[in-house]
């Protein structure tokens, strides 16, 4: 059964790590912890349940959730947070993340109504048995998937130019600009970026539970937080190892103890432990880790 | 300084669109009528974690005034609805209690909420004497609060105890394994199944707990699936019931799911798990293949008037309504005289199965429905009518 229960945490932590790239991105380049990516996440999949029910299309859903969240995320940026993070500290920018989000919510309810859409993509995988462990076929899909977007993000983040820039950015962003690099558009990649994320890992739930509905952020909304502090802040390789902690700690919590305190709870506890050993994180925040 | 502007400007536009979003939903949503009107208060989480099921209870509600309205009202008077969302929050509910009682001059309450906003709110209408049903809530305290509060819906003991009947004679169990939610309504249908299985000599294992919220139900069946079991007692509501049957489909499991009524619903529930949920049975209060009118009745208006198939909490929240109406024709419409009405209803045929009565502590007494998900339906598959079991206990 540890196997088994490997395999599941895995693919739990998968999931977690998809929705925790995204707010940890933005919270590299801002230092704003954006309460509203987690409405990018919602956004994504009602987007891409909107457009899969009239296209009948995986492709044009994704590209339907990921540009709208995307857009969503550079018009938060340059119309919210950038104009609030120049006047006021930055316990702010966080209330307005809250605020927006709430509204998202909200406007997703009287949009789309109170009733769980359903976003019934057929899965081609089939079940694998491989001894005693058995990988069902939407576990190999997220893994798969995640595997995908993790190499994606590792090429963006250290091979092209602007992802560089972020990193440079996100180490020191008086240094970066001293430099030459376009901060600006380094903040609107960030957003752009964290956002599309978010709407990426969205719709891959969606499918994942053939479920959307207007409070699916509510948890991601919190638990990210733990995730994303738990790897250091705005470190993305950070969020991932964290994420899969996290993953497999619920798993083996589920198989071997049984619920002695909520689900959600295990994130915060394992965050608890980890500062008191290591008060910087499993890594430190920023790009400092790589 | 421009784009600061537009900032604000923004953020005070999505500030009105929430105001204004609240407001729609909020408090005061009294309806206007004639001259002579008799005021019944109704709360339900129309909004926040559980807004699909308060939004059927607030439908059903409408519906219901609707109809007994358009049939001539109580002896001429039109009932008024005067609507509150709980947001599945006990300190609203609280609040909502206080402004029915104090301000609102409501002659009966009509609860649509879950248990705990129920049984919150209960002392405060027990305490100013006005009849509360409660449509739905199954926990026990909630009719013992005092003589003014009625479970409408039978008691999750009850509920629990026919569904280890199913269990043992319908599915020939040998060996159970619980998946409950760890709240007030899993653990009182737990209570329940285990006191009826313990009786008849079901072997049950230790149940296993979720919360609130969980979506990964993996690990937890993995479990299960190393402790064999061939039946799996599973109180849950749509949200988490739905993952939980798609998962049992992905890993293969060999084993008989046994709902409860958290899983009556179409939308919320038969849509998201699609075929994995064929051959699952329920126990509930609904018996959608039921002869009688009302319920046809019931089901094509809610259709009609929504676009959608109505589930187990608008009916029961209905019936409610139902069961207040005829309290008031048979003994009156103060707040005293509808209480006794209601204590001394008889054989009152409501969608949710013929109530037989209230007992002396207001707990329904009525049959428990048993439901199996045929080509993505619920369907009649049995009735439990022993009085052994669908008799609350009253201690």
């Amino acid at each position: 059964m540890l196997l088994q229960q490997i395999v599941n945490g895995i693919t739990i932590g998968s999931l977690y790590s998809l929705v925790a790239l995204g707010l940890t991105m933005v919270y590299g380049i801002m230092r704003v912890l954006d309460i509203a990516n987690a409405g990018a996440y919602t956004l994504g999949a009602y987007l891409g349940v909107w457009a899969y029910t009239r296209t009948h299309s995986i492709i044009i859903a994704l590209l339907a959730g990921v540009g709208g969240a995307a857009i969503t995320g550079y018009l938060f940026q340059r119309a919210v947070y950038t104009p609030i993070k120049k006047v006021a500290d930055p316990i702010v920018p966080l209330v307005a993340s809250i605020g927006l989000f709430i509204v998202m919510e909200d406007l997703f309810r009287l949009i789309a109504g109170p009733y769980t859409i359903t976003f019934p993509v057929h899965l081609p995988l089939n079940r694998l048995t491989l001894g005693s462990v058995i990988i069902t076929g939407t576990q190999a899909v997220i893994l798969l998937v995640s595997a995908f977007l993790f190499l994606l993000l590792w090429i963006l983040l250290n091979k092209t130019k602007i992802g560089l820039a972020w990193q440079a950015t996100a180490q020191d962003v008086e240094t970066a600009m001293a430099m030459g690099i376009n901060t600006r558009s380094v903040v609107a990649f960030a957003f752009i970026l964290g956002y599309a994320f978010a709407a990426l890992a969205g719709i891959l739930v969606a499918i994942h539970y053939n479920a959307v509905f207007p409070t699916m952020g509510d948890i991601p909304s919190y638990k990210m937080l733990a995730i994303v502090v738990l790897g250091g802040l705005g470190n993305p390789l950070g969020a991932v190892v964290a994420s899969m902690v996290v993953g497999l700690a619920e798993a083996l919590v589920a198989g071997y103890i049984g619920s002695f305190l909520p689900t959600d709870a295990i994130a915060f506890l394992a965050l608890i432990i980890l500062l008191l050993v290591r008060p910087q994180g499993l890594f430190a925040s920023g790009g400092d880790a790589r | 300084m421009k784009t600061l502007k537009f900032g604000l400007l923004m953020i005070s536009l999505l500030v009105i669109a929430l105001l204004a979003s609240a407001c729609g939903n909020g408090a005061g949503n009294t309806q206007s009528g004639a001259a002579k009107t008799i005021k019944i208060g109704f709360f339900a989480p129309e909004t926040g974690p559980e807004a699909a099921d308060g939004t059927s209870a607030y439908n059903s509600a409408k519906l219901a005034v609707e109809q007994i309205n358009a049939g001539g009202g109580i002896n001429g008077a039109k009932l008024e609805l005067v609507n509150y969302d709980d947001q599945l929050d006990t300190k609203q509910a609280v609040s909502i209690a206080q402004k029915l009682t104090t301000r609102d001059g409501v002659a009966a309450v009509v609860s649509g909420s879950y248990s705990g906003p129920t049984r919150a709110a209960a002392p405060i209408f027990q305490q100013a004497k006005i009849p509360m049903i409660s449509a739905y809530a199954v926990h026990p305290a909630i009719p013992r609060t005092g003589n003014y509060i009625f479970q409408q819906s039978f008691s999750g003991v009850v509920e629990g105890a026919a569904a280890a009947e199913v269990a043992k004679n319908e599915l020939h169990a040998k060996n159970v394994a619980i998946l409950a939610i760890d709240n007030d309504f899993g653990h009182t249908l737990v209570q329940g199944f285990k006191q009826r299985a313990a009786q008849t000599g079901l072997k049950v294992q230790e149940p296993n707990w979720f919360h609130f919220g969980d979506t990964e139900f993996t690990p937890v069946l993995t479990k299960i699936k190393d402790n064999g079991a061939d039946v799996l007692f599973m109180p849950a509501y749509a949200a988490e019931g739905s993952q939980i049957i798609r998962r049992i489909h992905d890993m293969g499991l060999k084993i008989q799911p046994l709902g409860t009524e958290g899983l009556d619903s179409t939308t919320q529930f038969l849509e998201v798990a699609g075929k994995n949920a064929n051959g699952l049975v329920i126990v509930t209060n609904l018996n959608r293949d039921s002869k009688e009118q009302v319920v046809k009745d019931f089901i094509k208006a809610y259709k009609e008037k929504y676009g959608h198939e109505p589930d187990m909490v608008g009916a029961s929240t209905y019936d409610a309504f139902y069961v207040l109406a005829e309290a008031m024709r048979k003994s009156g419409v103060t707040p005293d005289k509808i209480r006794d009405g209601i204590a001394n209803t008889k054989n009152f045929q409501a969608v949710t199965g013929k109530i037989e009565g209230y007992d002396k502590i207001g707990q329904v007494i009525k049959p428990v429905q048993v439901q199996q998900v045929k080509d993505g339906a619920f369907r009649y598959f049995g009735e439990i009518t022993d009085p052994a079991i669908i008799t609350p206990p009253v201690n």
